[in-house]
C-alpha cells in the first residue's frame, strides 16, 4: 500500500506519522526533541521502519514542518517542507471539516488559526516571548515536582482557583510561589495559572479574533485538561480535541507530502538507510561581509549536503554548483 | 570636499534630489555601507537606550561615515508635504546625534519645512548651496539638475518600481532592462521607506516575498493626487507625516482592489505605528476580503519568524485563489 510520512521537528516534540492515502493514520509517534533535532529523526526513522516493516507499506511521499523543517527535509529528503501554520490548518480542516477556529499550543509557540469554508483567512502567532506555552507549563510542573501529565486533571480538582499574572512567565512564576507560601493549594494554584495562559493566549495571540465553534484545540497543550476546561469557561462553547491532538502538524505535513508528490510524480525521500548515516552539522562564521553570517553546514559521510544560514546566498548556491 | 549621507531614514526619500544636487555644486557625495551586522551593533552601543531600531541604525550609519568625511547631511525634516509633520525623531535628528556620537564632522543641519510654502524646498537647497560656493549661479543649475533627477526618479516610482531599483535605473541611464514582475498574486507591503528598502533591517522581506512568486506594491508607488484623495476619507488625519501616506496607502490599496492581500511592516517600538498599525487592522477588518498580517522587526535577527509568518500568509492567499 502506498502510504505518506510526515514529520514535525518542533522545539520540544518531534513527531511523525504515516498515513495512507485516505488520510488514515497508520503509525503514530511522539518523540522529545532534547536539543537533538538530527538524532531524534534518525531514532524516530528507526522507529518507523520497525512499525511499517512486513506490513507491505511502501513510503510514497514525505513532508516535514515544525522550526527544524529545513533541517529535517534535507536530512530525510523531504517532497514538502512546510510552515507549521499551514501544516496546522491543512490537518485541522482535514480531520473536523467544518472547523472554524484551530487553537494551537506547542512547545515553544502558540498559534491561532481562523478558517472559513475550508480555506484559512486569518491566523496570528505568538511574538518572541514564549510565555504560556509548554516548555513554561513543563518547567512549572518540574518546579512543583508533579508529573505533566497529572498537571491538569490536577486543576479540575480544583474549587477556587487563584488569580495569576499570565503576562510574562517569570511574573507568573513569582505570583504563584507567593501564592504557594501562602497556603493556597497545589490544585488551586495550577488552576490559576490555566487560567491565566489561556486570558494570556486570547488577549495575545487571539487578540480581536472571532473566534466562532467549532473550535479545535491541538498543539502538546491539548493534553492538559485543565487548559481545555479553562478555554471552555473562557470562549463559552465546546473545545474539540482531536484524537491526534499531538502530531496534528506531522498529519499536515504529510497530506501535504501526498498532494506534492501527486504533482511531482515522485519521490526525494532517501530512504530508511538515513538513520545510520553519519549526518554532520557544523556552523562557522562566514566573514566576507560585515554581517557576519552565522552559516550551518549539513553534511552526510563527509560530502556537503546543504548550507543555509547566510543573507547573500553565495553559500547556498556553491553548494549546488558543487 | 566630501559630504557624508548616511544610507537610511530620508535616504530613500531624498537622495535622488540632494546627490546631483551636491554633485552639482563640485562636491564629492559618500553614502554609508548598505546596513549590516556591524552598523547595527555599533548603532545600537551609541543610541539612547528606548529610541526605535530606525534611529539606531541611523547612529550606526553616522559612526561608519564620520571619519571618512568633512562634513554630514542630516537635515532638520520637518514637514515635507506643506501640511504634516515628521516624526518628532526627525526634527531632533541633528542634536540626537550630535550629543551621543562623538567627533563628529560638520553637521548640515537646515530646517525643512514645506509649511513655508512650495519654493521652500528650493531655497533650502540654495542656502546648503552657499556653504560651499559664492557662485549663485552655479547652485541654480544644480538645483535645476537635482530637481530633474528628482522628477525622473518620482516618474520611476509610480512605475511601480522599489527605489533601490529606481537608484540603479537613474545612475545607468535608461538603458537599463525594465523587468515586469511576474508573480502570482499582489501584495501591498506597506511601511516607511527605511524598513522597507532597507534588506538587512526588514530580514529581506521584499526577496522573501519576490522569491514566492509574490508581486509587491509600496506606498511610494500610489500617486501623491491619489493619496491626497483618501485622506479626504478619513474623519481626521493621523499628525505624521509617514504614517499618514502608509494609512492612506492602505485605504488606496484596498478602493483599488487590485492585492490580494496586506502587510504592514513595523519597527518594535514606533510610537506613531501604535496608531498607524491599528487604523489598517480597522480599515481592513471594515474590509473583510483583504487578509491583513503585521510584521514586528526589531534588533534581534529574527528571520525565522518573520519568514514562518510570511509564508504562512502568502499560502493563505494562494490557497484562497486556488493556485496552491
Amino acid at each position: 500500500m502506498q502510504v505518506y510520512l510526515g514529520i514535525d521537528v518542533g522545539s520540544v516534540s518531534t513527531n511523525f506519522v504515516v498515513i495512507d492515502e485516505d488520510g488514515n493514520v497508520l503509525v503514530d509517534l511522539y518523540l522529545r526533541t532534547r536539543g537533538q533535532p538530527i538524532q531524534v529523526v534518525q531514532d524516530g526513522m528507526r522507529q518507523i521502519e520497525e512499525a511499517v516493516a512486513g506490513k507491505n507499506l511502501e513510503i510514497c511521499g514525505v513532508g516535514t514542518t515544525g522550526s527544524a523543517r529545513t533541517l529535517t527535509g534535507v536530512v530525510v529528503g523531504a517532497d514538502t517542507v512546510k510552515n507549521e501554520i499551514t501544516a496546522h490548518a491543512v490537518a485541522a480542516s482535514f480531520l473536523v471539516p467544518n472547523v472554524q477556529t484551530v487553537l494551537e499550543i506547542g512547545g515553544q509557540d502558540s498559534k491561532i488559526i481562523l478558517l472559513r469554508d475550508g480555506i484559512v483567512v486569518d491566523f496570528a502567532m505568538n511574538t518572541v516571548c514564549a510565555a504560556g506555552t509548554g516548555s513554561f507549563l513543563d518547567h512549572q510542573a518540574a518546579r512543583l515536582n508533579i508529573p505533566i501529565e497529572e498537571f491538569g486533571s490536577l486543576a479540575l480538582q480544583s474549587r477556587s482557583p487563584v488569580r495569576i499574572a499570565g503576562r510574562c512567565s517569570v511574573f507568573a512564576e513569582s505570583d504563584m510561589i507567593h501564592k504557594q507560601q501562602m497556603g493556597h493549594t497545589a490544585p488551586d494554584i495550577i488552576a490559576g495559572l490555566c487560567d491565566a495562559l489561556v486570558r494570556n493566549y486570547l488577549n495575545n495571540v487571539g487578540k480581536g479574533k472571532e473566534i466562532l465553534a467549532p473550535v479545535v484545540f491541538q498543539g502538546g497543550v491539548a493534553a492538559n485538561v485543565g487548559i481545555r476546561a479553562a478555554f471552555e469557561k473562557a470562549l463559552g462553547v465546546e473545545v474539540i480535541i482531536p484524537e491526534y491532538f499531538s502530531v496534528m502538524g506531522a498529519i499536515g505535513a504529510a497530506l501535504l507530502a501526498k498532494s506534492a508528490v501527486k504533482e511531482k510524480g515522485q519521490t526525494d525521500f532517501r530512504g530508511f538507510a538515513i538513520s545510520d548515516m553519519h549526518y554532520q552539522a557544523s556552523s562557522f562564521e562566514c566573514k566576507g561581509c560585515p554581517n557576519l553570517c552565522e552559516i550551518v553546514n549539513i553534511s552526510v559521510d563527509g560530502e556537503i549536503l546543504a548550507r543555509w544560514g547566510g543573507r547573500c546566498g553565495k553559500w547556498e548556491t556553491m553548494r549546488k554548483t558543487g | 570636499m566630501r559630504v557624508g549621507i548616511p544610507r537610511t531614514l530620508s535616504y530613500f526619500t531624498l537622495y535622488p534630489l540632494v546627490q546631483p544636487f551636491f554633485e552639482g555644486l563640485g562636491v564629492d557625495v559618500v553614502v554609508s555601507p548598505e546596513s549590516n551586522k556591524d552598523i547595527l551593533d555599533e548603532g545600537i552601543k551609541e543610541t539612547v537606550n528606548d529610541a526605535c531600531v530606525p534611529i539606531k541604525l541611523l547612529h550606526g550609519h553616522v559612526a561608519a561615515l564620520k571619519d571618512k568625511v568633512d562634513i554630514l547631511f542630516m537635515p532638520r525634516l520637518v514637514s515635507l508635504d506643506g501640511k504634516n509633520t515628521l516624526c518628532p525623531k526627525f526634527l531632533g535628528l541633528p542634536d540626537m546625534v550630535r550629543y551621543s556620537i562623538k567627533g563628529l564632522p560638520e553637521i548640515i543641519e537646515n530646517r525643512l519645512d514645506l509649511k513655508k510654502g512650495k519654493l521652500e524646498l528650493y531655497r533650502f537647497l540654495f542656502r546648503i548651496g552657499r556653504r560651499f560656493t559664492d557662485n549663485k549661479l552655479l547652485i541654480l543649475r544644480a538645483i535645476w539638475r537635482a530637481r530633474y533627477n528628482f522628477m525622473h526618479y518620482r516618474k520611476l516610482l509610480l512605475q511601480g518600481f522599489t527605489p533601490i531599483e529606481a537608484f540603479s535605473l537613474l545612475q545607468k541611464g535608461h538603458n537599463a532592462e525594465v523587468q515586469p514582475q511576474k508573480g502570482q498574486i499582489k501584495l501591498a507591503v506597506l511601511g516607511y521607506p527605511y524598513t522597507l528598502y532597507d534588506n538587512y533591517i526588514s530580514v529581506g522581506l521584499l526577496e522573501i516575498l519576490k522569491s514566492y512568486g509574490v508581486n509587491v506594491v509600496t506606498p511610494e508607488m500610489v500617486p501623491k493626487q491619489e493619496l491626497q484623495r483618501m485622506s479626504k476619507k478619513f474623519n481626521k488625519n493621523l499628525f505624521w507625516y509617514y504614517s499618514n501616506c502608509v494609512v492612506w496607502a492602505c485605504k488606496y490599496y484596498l478602493t483599488d482592489k487590485s492585492v490580494d492581500g496586506i502587510i504592514h511592516v513595523t519597527a518594535f517600538g514606533c510610537g506613531p505605528d501604535s496608531m498607524t498599525n491599528k487604523l489598517i487592522e480597522l480599515e481592513t477588518k471594515a474590509d473583510r476580503k483583504i487578509p491583513f498580517l503585521t510584521v514586528t522587526i526589531d534588533e534581534h535577527t529574527g528571520e525565522a519568524g518573520v519568514e514562518t509568518r510570511v509564508e504562512a500568509f502568502v499560502d493563505l492567499i494562494k490557497r484562497k485563489k486556488g493556485i496552491l
